[in-house]
Formats: structure tokens, C-alpha cells, sequence
């Protein structure tokens, strides 16, 4: 059964766009304008997640977001904004919301952390000692990798962004994902930074003659997974 | 100009002048009322004594000497006011320049006051008198006209009124040009202010030189009008270059598109020109996401979030998050911190701030140089410090104050990486954080030293 998503967003362009692109992912999707529809459409219940401007002509989204909390309702949020990330994204968490997307944002941003956030009640479920994707296989207590019979030498911060990717294989992971749940910095440094460290890692894992694991999603992001 | 009625100094001098109308009254009020009283007061004081005087004459040898007195005194010419009657016991007049005792007055009963007929008028005139009984049962008066003293009443009122009406002519007369005075330094100051508002900013109030109140006024006036002049040039040099560094890469943004909207193109051709315009969106982007960044930490906002910030991890983290970008360009980042340097911060927008330093340091060094991040503590004064050198060409000294002014890109032909915001990033933070940013130079290279306030971090 397809998942159900609640778009709240005033800006047309905006709403029809990431309706299609929504539909298109295989997501049913309900779309209002109005932050008060917003507000009812959520309260009614029924959506696995909410995708909500931060900035609604009638309602705003921070207090949609907080009144359909105040009423008892879990459902993951994800907040669209115009403002900078550094301190809204507070106010965001604050009110409620699970996730923050800077406008503008390419769908795959936001398609990346809808995945995150509907998954998210999995994640934590039991405490993994151990990850492994195809013959990669991360010892999450020793802090060691190794592939197949070959144990690679990981820097810290390397074995974190493995740790990271391998927790979400299979899964589209983008560069503010990774500078967020790596270093833990929401503002975008708009450089090549993280590219550089992924294809520093990506010389560590993928050998030559071996399997590519880290792929690149073009225009997304990156995605650890042992066949596509 | 307001009009008269409703003008604030006509009301003060309507004010004015009838505080100065009531005092003045109250004075002269007050003076005619003395004055009247101490003249009377001594007129009585002659008048008793005239008559212990008679009544010693009286004791020595009776009547006959009294009359002699009485005839005598009136006899000497210069006090025409006093009037004197020896009357026998049937009340009549045996000396003194009354025609007889008056029929209403009883003896002995004190002062009285009363219209009576002198010898040597036709008319009644207005008398204040003392009487006594002789032992001898005969009467005696004694006496003033008080005809002059109610003239000298009346002229004295009527000095005082003069002089009330003077007094008030004075105050409106000072009023009016008091009123002029300040009515036409406030139309200078008014037009100066009508002429801002029409656009030429440089006009200024005029000084006369007085340095009274006014001009005191007037050129701190004058120095917030130049303040604001700065603010708005600035502003203007400010908007120029968001339009410079908006509509340029806009532009070819649009030519780009333009290119890749031609038909008979290859894919190749059209993907490579979509792209091109893709990276000139992420140029405008950046540059106002920058602006945006920086406005909102100007106002403050995010300072509800500030914790405590190691500085020495802050410096590790940024610059292990550049440490493979630096190595891809043949340069080195070295750390040095000491650890428990802590400051209070937002740890979101100090990151920002380093990484713009460290960002703006690998644009500048050369192949094979150090980057160097490290954090100061030595002088317990000054606060502890995180300072970020780079071997590159370094800013000379005359233009590092402007360095970290918005849109300053030392390249005149703007062309350059980056969007020219970044050190003015940094000065935005710093001033958030009470912290102060210093350029200096690094020999060679640029040497930037984020120094926090001392005291306000706990140390660990």
C-alpha cells in the first residue's frame, strides 16, 4: 500500500510540483493550500507524513505544526523554508517538526529525507553491534571495517560517514544529510567538501577489480548499496 | 510654518504672561496697601502726640493756656492738614480752625473719620480725628485732613497701574520677539528637515555661532543627518553591488538557457549548457543565502540559542570537514588547540564562521603552503582567541578594515571565487558574540584572529 502524504503549500508552482514528483515516487498524496486545511486535513489523520511551509498566508507553519502536535499527533513532519537553516531550524525542531529543507531544494532533498523520517521508528529499534552491505562489514564496537578478507584503516570521521551511509543502504543519502549527521552542521558550505571526503572513502572501500558500493546519485546525493 | 494660534511659544508667552500680570499685581497690590497703612500709622502717631503735648499745656495752666496752644500751633503756617477744636463743655468752639463740635461725635471714643466744616473752608472736608473730655468737662480735638492723603491714594494707584501696564507692555514686547527667535530657529531646522525628505540629503542646519541651546542642537542635528548620509551610501554601495553580483551571473544564467533552448542542438551541447546555468542558480543562491545569513545575525537572531562552545573542538571540527578539500588542492591544514577553551556561542552560526575563514584561506593559498587553525588563550585579559593563517598573497593593511565590509572583493573586476561575503560573515559574528574580528598579517598571508570577550566562557 502506498505511503500518504499531506502537502501544505501556497505557492501553486511549488504544490503542483512536488504533487507530481510525489505521485510519481509512488506516494499518494493530499495537497492544500491553506495552513487551516493543512491543519484539519492533519488532525483527520490517516498520513504517514507531512511535508509543510514553513511560511502560509493564513496559518503558520510552525504553529501548524504545533497545534497538530498539541493534539496528540505523531505524524513526521518535515518543514519547507525560505529562511536560513541556522536558526530556524531550531524553532522548527522546537515546535515539533522532524526535518528542516531549505528552499530551494531539489526534490531529491526532500524525497531523501521523507524516506528518512517515515523509516526513522525502525531505525532504532534494536542495538546493532554489527552493519553489513554485500561483503562490507562494519564492527560498530571495535570501530573496524573490513571487505571480504581486507580490513581497511578508516580515520574517524571516514568510519562515521560509512556508519552513517551503511545505516541507510539502499537509500539516497545527500550532502546536507551527511554534513548534518556526520559533523552536525546545518548550514551549507558550498563548496566540494563533501564530495572530496566521500571520494577519499570511496578509494578505501571500492579497490580496484572490486564491486562499487558508494554509488553517486546524480543531482542527489550518494547511496551505499550492493547492487542497484 | 504653524499657525500663530496653535503655535507651543505663543502658548508658553500667553503663560508667561499671566503669571508675570498676577505676580506684578500681587507686588503692587501689596506695596499700595503698605504704603497707605504706614502713612496713616504715622499721621496717628503725630496726632497722639499733639495731644499729650495740649494735655500737658492743659495741666500746667487750664484752658486759657490751651487756647493760646491751640492758636499758636494754627498760627504757624506750614502744616495746613491739622486741624484742632477746644470746645466748652456745651460744645462750643472756644479756639481751633473747626466751626464747632460736630453734633455726631462723641468724645473720647477714639479715631474717627468724618466730613466736617473747617473755618476756613466753604466745603466739608474729609477729617480722621481724636477727641478727649478735659477734667474740666471742655472738649478737645485733634486731627489730620485727609482730603491729600485720599489724592495721594489715588495718584499712587494710579502710578501703580501705569506701571502694571508697563511691566506687561515689557513682558509682551519680550514675549513676541522671543516667540520670533525660536519660531524662525525651528523653520530652519524644519526646512533642512523638509529638504531630506525631498532627496538632498547633504542639506544641513545652519550654525549662527552662538553655541546657545539652539546651535547645540542644531549640530547634533547635524552629526546624526551625516550619520545617516554614511548609512545611506553605504546602503546604496550595498544594493549596486547585490545588483552587480545578482544580474551577472543571472544573466548568463539566462544566456545559458537561452543557448540550451536552441533546437537543432546535440544533447551533449544542451545538457552541458543546463548545467552551466544550474551552477550560475547555485552562485545567486549562495549570495543570498549569505546576505540572508548575515541579516539575520545582525538582528540577533539565534542568540536564544547560545550554549557553551569548546573553541578548540569547534577549530578541530572545521577543519577536519576541509581537510580532504585542502589535500586535493596540494595544501595542509595544521590544528593546534588547547583544550577547555570554552565561550559562549551558537555553535551553528561560529561554525559557519570558521568554516568561511578556513574556506576564504584555501581560495588564497598557494600549492604546497600550511593552513594553520589554531585557538589563543595567553593573555588572560584578552579573551581566549581561534585564529586561522594562510601563506597566500594576505591583504594589505590599508584595505582590511574594508576586508569586512559586505560585497568588498579586493579584486576591482570582481571576477574572483566566492561571493564576497564571507568576511563580512565573520564581522557579523563576531559582533553577535561580543567577539572582535582582526586581520593582520601572517608574513606572508592573511592572519584572521576571532577574539572572544574574557571572562564570559567557563573554563573547564
Amino acid at each position: 500500500m502506498s505511503r500518504r502524504i499531506l502537502v501544505v503549500e501556497d505557492d501553486q508552482d511549488t504544490q503542483a510540483y512536488l504533487a507530481k514528483a510525489l505521485r510519481e515516487a509512488g506516494y499518494t498524496v493530499e495537497a492544500t493550500a491553506s495552513g487551516r486545511d493543512g491543519l484539519v486535513h492533519a488532525i483527520g489523520g490517516g498520513f504517514d507524513a507531512m511535508v509543510i511551509d514553513r511560511m502560509l498566508p493564513d496559518l503558520d507553519g510552525l504553529s501548524l505544526v504545533r497545534s497538530v502536535r498539541a493534539a496528540g499527533i505523531q505524524t513526521p513532519a518535515i518543514l519547507l523554508t525560505a529562511l536560513s537553516a541556522i536558526d530556524e531550524r531550531v524553532n522548527g525542531l522546537r515546535a515539533g517538526a522532524d526535518d528542516y529543507v531549505v528552499k530551494p531544494f531539489s526534490f531529491a532533498e526532500l524525497s531523501a529525507r521523507l524516506e528518512a523520517v517515515l523509516r526513522r521508528p525502525a531505525e532504532t529499534k534494536a542495538e546493532q553491534t554489527q552493519i553489513a552491505c554485500g561483503d562490507l562489514e562494519l564492527d560498530l564496537i571495535a570501530r573496524t571495517a573490513r571487505r571480504g578478507d581486507r580490513r581497511i584503516e578508516l580515520l574517524p570521521r571516514e568510519f562515521q560517514m560509512l556508519e552513517y551511509l551503511m545505516r541507510r543502504q539502499g537509500r539516497v543519502v545527500t550532502r546536507t544529510m551527511l554534513l548534518e549527521g556526520v559533523w552536525d552542521y546545518r548550514f551549507d558550505p558550498r563548496t566540494n567538501v563533501i564530495d572530496v571526503h566521500i571520494s577519499r572513502l570511496r578509494r578505501k572501500i571500492d579497490a580496484e577489480g572490486e564491486q562499487a558500493l558508494i554509488h553517486t546519485v546524480r543531482g542527489a546525493g550518494y547511496k551505499l548499496a550492493a547492487a542497484i | 510654518m504653524t499657525p500663530l494660534l496653535r503655535s507651543a511659544t505663543l502658548r508658553l508667552i500667553l503663560t508667561h504672561l499671566v503669571l508675570v500680570a498676577i505676580s506684578t499685581g500681587l507686588v503692587l497690590g501689596f506695596l499700595y496697601w503698605r504704603v497707605g497703612g504706614v502713612i496713616d500709622e504715622e499721621q496717628r502717631a503725630v496726632v497722639d502726640a499733639e495731644i499729650t503735648g495740649l494735655l500737658d499745656d492743659y495741666g500746667r495752666d487750664g484752658v486759657p493756656a490751651l487756647a493760646a496752644a491751640v492758636q499758636s500751633r494754627l498760627a504757624t503756617p506750614p502744616d495746613r492738614d491739622a486741624i484742632y477744636l477746644l470746645a466748652d463743655t456745651s460744645g462750643q468752639r472756644i479756639a481751633g480752625n473747626l466751626s464747632g463740635w460736630p453734633a455726631t461725635l462723641a468724645p473720647g471714643v477714639g479715631w474717627a473719620t468724618l466730613s466736617l466744616y473747617r473755618t476756613d473752608r466753604s466745603h466739608p472736608t474729609r477729617i480722621s480725628a481724636r477727641s478727649v473730655r478735659l477734667p474740666g468737662g471742655e472738649l478737645l480735638l485733634v486731627g489730620r485732613d485727609v482730603a491729600a492723603r485720599a489724592a495721594f491714594d489715588r495718584t499712587l494707584g494710579r502710578a501703580l497701574v501705569w506701571a502694571l501696564v508697563a511691566i506687561l507692555g515689557l513682558a509682551v514686547a519680550t514675549g513676541w520677539l522671543l516667540s520670533r527667535l525660536v519660531r524662525s530657529r525651528i523653520a530652519e531646522v524644519d526646512g533642512a528637515a523638509r529638504a531630506i525628505m525631498d532627496g538632498r540629503l547633504d542639506r544641513r542646519i545652519g550654525l549662527r555661532g552662538t553655541g546657545d541651546e539652539f546651535d547645540r542642537l542644531a549640530s547634533t542635528l547635524n552629526a546624526m543627518l551625516d550619520r545617516i548620509e554614511i548609512l545611506v551610501s553605504d546602503l546604496r554601495t550595498v544594493t549596486d553591488s547585490l545588483a552587480h553580483d545578482l544580474r551577472t551571473p543571472l544573466g548568463r544564467l539566462v544566456r545559458h538557457l537561452e543557448g540550451a533552448a536552441d533546437d537543432g542542438l546535440p544533447a551533449e551541447t544542451r545538457q552541458r549548457r543546463i548545467e552551466s546555468a544550474l551552477g550560475e542558480a547555485e552562485d545567486v543562491l549562495a549570495t543570498a543565502t549569505a546576505l540572508l545569513d548575515i541579516s539575520r545575525i545582525d538582528a540577533g537572531l539565534g542568540s536564544d540559542q547560545f550554549g557553551d562552545v569548546d573553541l578548540g573542538r569547534l577549530a578541530t571540527d572545521v577543519s577536519d570537514l576541509y581537510e580532504a578539500a585542502a589535500e586535493d588542492r596540494g595544501l595542509r591544514i595544521a590544528v593546534r588547540t588547547e583544550a577547555g577553551l570554552m565561550v559562549r556561542g551558537h555553535d551553528q552560526i561560529l561554525a559557519l564562521a570558521v568554516s568561511n575563514l578556513v574556506d576564504n584561506a584555501l581560495k588564497h593559498a598557494p600549492a604546497g603552503s600550511i593552513i594553520t587553525v589554531s585557538t589563543e588563550s595567553r593573555d588572560p585579559h584578552a579573551g581566549p582567541a581561534l585564529v586561522v593563517a594562510d601563506q597566500g598573497p594576505g591583504i594589505p593593511e590599508a584595505d582590511r578594515t574594508r576586508a569586512l565590509d559586505r560585497f568588498v572583493r579586493l579584486d576591482p573586476s570582481r571576477s574572483g571565487p566566492g561571493t564576497g561575503l564571507g568576511l563580512a560573515l565573520v564581522a557579523s559574528v563576531a559582533r553577535m558574540h561580543g567577539a572582535t574580528i582582526e586581520l593582520g598579517d601572517n608574513q606572508p598571508g592573511l592572519r584572521a584572529e576571532l577574539r572572544f570577550p574574557a571572562g564570559r566562557g567557563a573554563e573547564v
